[in-house]
């Protein structure tokens, strides 16, 4: 049986058994490579489901759509490493409880899907922590590097020619899984800190808020990148802030469901003698 | 429609030298909004801020910008003289054009542009200003004094005095901390006991004083006037209402070969003790690491021995709460371990002591009754070599800092030993002699001309043994020779160091404290004894090196703080605090974790029908210090700072 019948199989006993209320995975999209979110909820509805090297979407945003996790009552989503990891940031901010989840855990690696071992967010411990092993060299990247050796006036019109075809549309926001908040600081407009206009300035405010507010906790799903219209490179500014945490402070995100944030946290033991 | 009036002040020349402050209130003058704009020569001064009231009056000012020194400066008083027009003093702003523009610009020109820049971002921030209202705070009328050494005790005593309650707490089995173990002290070589003991028992039989001993404090919550402690009691195996103090059981204790922390290591103890014949309380507590029943399972002899049955093996450690209003820090310090400088051989031969040893064989008390010996042969020395600034003044080794006392200690163990050994002789090694302080000068000069010490500037390099003898070699730097000396004993004058647990203590407690590990006061100069939190002070050798009057000293002046503290039923406290907007929050609890005071709560939000809708972050205004940490972690903007919200900073920021 190919990894996506079992998996198929699977979910349509999870479903029957009533084990879970809803499935959220893949179905076909509108092109062939692409795939697009199904939500799961008969063992009928299970037959569309689709598991193979094209599901790259993080998936686990939706887990925090408008009452469906108020009953209570388990869910299940297919997820990548990334993807497992974000449960445990959401988790550890509250966002959800880990225990409602059943993760049905796959990786893909050269067009080759397999399975992940476990259901519940503790179990993938392990995995987590040899990622954050691999973590330092996984996280670099020649474009990240050329632009490091740039001058500061050469990295900034770097950045101020991608940030320029910005049109502001929170196409990044929106398909961020870390992106919860229910009022986006760019919708505050008393003060308005963030240009809504799409010019330099603006685009410049929102691009490094945002990165701001991911860093310490992007799980490098890719997403953001994915979802921008005009291919903006968001991925290698989240890449560096995760890069700089865990230069820093030793904090890789996701490692666990009660990890404390980075940006919000402080330890009694910190070397610098500003903390009490 | 704002009215606001702008102040301009010279501070003598300290502005006007490089602002120029009448082209300054006329470019102001011009500012949107702003009714009133003069320049003068002191504002701080009472004809200038009179001058601010009439304009206030006369105008119907709604908001006041003092264009001046640092807010820390002045920002009271010109708040005051506001409300004493009749304006909320929260629509007084300070614009900082002294430390922010004019002390640190040559320019003329450029520095009257800035000038005015800063101005008009402030009468921006006003014009946004809200009028705020100080907050009332409770006040437990309960002091916690932490450390019973001579500074504690004072504090204590001088709280208790005054008729608040007091909760004394000290880690070791008894009160009195070092200066129960000095012999006699400078400058007037009082015997140290016989005028600390009688404190220590007025201390514990006060009747407003609560003396908690063999306890420490181990948590502390709260703010100012609400402090919520948690204090560990630790089982002392004696039950303390009913031991008599006998000394039965430590008569009876087999382990008798325990070198006694009272006596640095030169006197020896049983496992079970009082630290010292004099110890307040008199009751012995069991030393679990060195008691052989606690080692072996068997012994419980003093058990057998006491009469009472005082001793019991099951007590554990207890913990209580405490409401405490104040509290104030002596605890004190340590001695350097000076074993680190392997040349004088400390640790390694035990004729080179410190001076803490001295002072055990010097008093009339310690192990030897006063009688000055050496530690190995128990002989009589004849010739004495004091190394003063062994750690202190030292960056490569010790510390950098003076430790102030050893000057005077050396000069008093000398004298006392030329009192006690006729025929001895003494010679001391010195960088400089520092004897600054009511009688001290004449103490080191009397320890010279009529004691006949024999002074060296220099350093010593080694020291070795030779026979009987242990031979220092250094320097007078005077004559410019080396001096070889066969000495019977070598005292080191160890540097003061703080507590081992100082830093770790200090973040318990949550005060600051240096790069050595003294804790930190609010104004090295003008808040001496206030520690850099609210409510918290300090006494004593916790802070620096002291000797015993300063550190008195400072406890009183701790304890009429308190007492500042106690003399009202409620504080008014600056309503400057965050709030958080509900609809908004998305409960990511950053903030809460954030906070450094606690101060963020996590609260549900229910339907009528008492359905949890959402849980969100909620701020105790009574808890919020106004640090603004909270605001700047909130990731949708969802929280605010009265008096520094969003909207004052972003109008303040455009203004520039
Ligand atoms: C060798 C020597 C000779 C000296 N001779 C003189 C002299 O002749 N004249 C003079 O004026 N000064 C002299 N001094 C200085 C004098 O000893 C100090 O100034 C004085 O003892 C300081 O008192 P204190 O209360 O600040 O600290 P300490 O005496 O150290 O008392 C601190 C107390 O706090 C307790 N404590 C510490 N941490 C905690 C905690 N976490 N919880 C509860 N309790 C705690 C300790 O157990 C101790 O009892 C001498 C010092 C030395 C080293
Ligand atoms: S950009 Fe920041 S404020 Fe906006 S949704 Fe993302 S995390 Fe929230
Ligand atoms: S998705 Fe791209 S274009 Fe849209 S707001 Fe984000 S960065 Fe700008
Ligand atoms: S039990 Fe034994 S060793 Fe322990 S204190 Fe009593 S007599 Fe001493
Ligand atoms: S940081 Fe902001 S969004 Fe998060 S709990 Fe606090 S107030 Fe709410």
């Amino acid at each position: 049986m190919t990894i996506q019948e079992t998996y198929k199989a699977r979910v349509k006993k999870l479903l029957a058994s009533g084990t879970v209320k809803m499935v959220i995975g893949y179905k076909p999209g509108t092109t062939a490579d692409r795939r697009r979110p199904h939500f799961i909820r008969t063992p009928e509805e299970a037959d569309q489901l689709v598991l193979d090297s094209a599901c790259i979407t993080n998936l686990s945003g939706y887990l925090l759509s408008e009452g469906l996790l108020s009953d209570e009552k388990a869910v299940a989503i297919f997820l990548k490493p990334d993807g497992i990891r974000s449960i445990n940031i959401l988790a550890a901010e509250a966002q959800l409880n880990s225990e409602q989840i059943l993760i049905l855990g796959f990786d893909s690696n050269d067009n080759q899907v397999t399975a992940l071992e476990g259901e519940k967010v503790e179990e993938f411990t392990t995995l987590i922590e040899s990622i954050k092993e691999q973590a330092p060299e996984a996280l670099k990247n020649p474009l990240l590097e050329q632009i490091e050796g740039m001058t500061p006036k050469e990295r900034f019109a770097f950045w101020q020619g991608e940030f320029s075809r910005c049109i502001k549309c929170y196409a990044c926001r929106q398909a961020c899984p870390m992106c919860y908040c229910r009022r986006c600081i760019v919708d505050c407009n008393q003060p308005q800190w963030v240009n809504t206009s799409s010019h330099t300035l603006g685009n410049f405010e929102w691009n490094i808020v945002r990165a701001f507010h991911l860093s310490g906790r992007c799980v490098g799903c890719g997403n953001c990148d994915r979802a921008c219209p005009v291919n903006i490179p968001l991925r290698l500014i989240n890449a560096k802030m995760a890069q700089e945490v865990l230069g820093a402070f030793d904090h890789f995100s996701g490692m666990s469901h009660t990890q404390e944030p980075v940006l919000a946290s402080f330890k009694k033991d910190d070397s610098e003698t500003f903390i009490l | 429609m704002a009215k606001i009036g702008v102040f301009i002040c010279h501070c003598g020349e300290n502005i006007s030298a490089k602002v120029d402050c009448k082209k300054l209130a006329a470019t102001i003058a011009e500012h949107p909004g702003v009714a009133v704009s003069v320049d003068y020569k002191y504002f701080c001064a009472d004809p200038g801020q009179e001058s601010i009231k009439k304009a206030i009056r006369e105008n119907h000012l709604t908001g006041v910008v003092v264009a001046a020194c640092s807010p820390r400066m002045h920002e009271a008083t010109f708040r005051k003289a506001c409300a004493e027009a009749g304006l909320n003093p929260y629509m007084c702003e300070i614009a900082n054009i002294r430390e922010h523009c004019s002390w640190v610009h040559t320019d003329q020109d450029m520095a009257t542009e800035k000038a005015a820049d800063i101005t008009r971002s402030m009468v921006e921030k006003v014009k946004r200003n809200n009028k705020l209202q100080p907050i009332e705070v409770p006040v437990t009328r309960r002091a916690l004094v932490i450390g019973g050494g001579v500074a504690g005790i004072q504090a204590a005593l001088d709280i208790a005095n005054a008729g608040q309650e007091v909760v004394l707490v000290e880690r070791e089995p008894s009160l009195g901390g070092h200066m129960a173990q000095l012999s006699e002290t400078f400058p007037t070589l009082d015997c140290s006991q016989c005028i600390l003991t009688p404190r220590m028992v007025e201390a514990a039989q006060h009747p407003k004083i609560r003396l908690l001993t063999y306890a420490e404090v181990v948590s502390v919550d709260g703010y100012i006037g609400n402090f919520h402690v948690k204090v560990k009691m630790k089982a002392r195996y004696v039950d303390m209402e009913s031991c008599t103090g006998c000394g039965d059981c430590i008569t009876k204790c087999p382990q008798k070969k325990i070198s006694s922390e009272f006596d640095c290591g030169i006197g020896k103890r049983a496992a079970i003790y009082t630290p010292f014949a004099q110890s307040v309380p008199n009751k012995p507590v069991i030393d679990k690491a060195t008691c052989t029943y606690f080692k072996n399972g068997k012994c419980k002899i003093c058990m057998r021995s006491c009469q009472i049955n005082a001793i019991n093996f099951d007590m554990q450690d207890e913990f209580i709460e405490l409401e405490i209003g104040a509290i104030v820090v002596a605890t004190g310090f340590q001695v350097q371990n000076n074993a680190v400088y392997g040349e004088y051989g400390y640790g390694k031969y035990p004729d080179v002591i410190t001076g803490l040893q001295f002072e055990r064989l010097a008093s009339a008390s310690g192990p030897t009754f006063g009688k000055i010996l050496r530690p190995s042969d128990g002989k009589e020395p004849k010739n004495i070599v004091f190394i003063q600034c062994a750690g202190s003044r030292d960056p490569s080794k010790g510390v950098r800092y003076c430790s102030k006392i050893c000057c005077m200690y050396t000069a008093k163990h000398a004298m006392l030993y030329s009192h006690k050994v006729h025929d001895g002789k003494s010679h001391i090694f010195y960088m400089d002699i520092r004897a600054a302080g009511k009688g001290y000068d004449e103490f080191t000069r009397r320890t010279i001309e009529e004691d006949g010490v024999s002074y060296l500037r220099g350093r010593v390099s080694k020291v070795w043994p030779k026979m009987s003898k242990l031979m220092v070699r250094g320097v007078d730097t005077l004559l410019g020779k080396p001096v070889v000396i066969a000495a019977d004993m070598v005292v080191l004058a160890t540097a003061m160091v703080p507590q081992p647990d100082a830093k770790e203590f200090a973040k318990t407690i949550g005060i600051a404290y240096d790069e050595y590990g003294f804790f930190n006061e609010a104004h090295l100069k003008l808040r001496p004894v206030e520690s850099s939190t609210a409510g918290i002070f300090l006494a004593g050798t916790c802070q620096s090196p002291k000797d015993i009057p300063d550190s008195v000293s400072q406890a009183s002046a701790s304890a009429s703080k308190v007492l500042a503290l106690f003399s009202k039923q409620t504080l008014e406290r600056e309503p400057v605090v965050a709030s958080n907007n509900e609809a908004t929050c998305a409960g990511c609890w950053g903030c809460v974790l954030a906070c450094p005071y606690n101060a963020i709560e996590k609260k549900d939000i229910l339907d009528r029908s008492g359905k949890l809708i959402k849980r969100v972050a909620s701020v105790n205004p009574g808890l919020c210090q106004g640090c603004g940490t909270c605001v700047t972690f909130c990731r949708s903007n969802s929280l605010d700072l009265a008096g520094f919200t969003e909207k004052q900073i972003f109008a303040e920021v455009m203004g520039l």
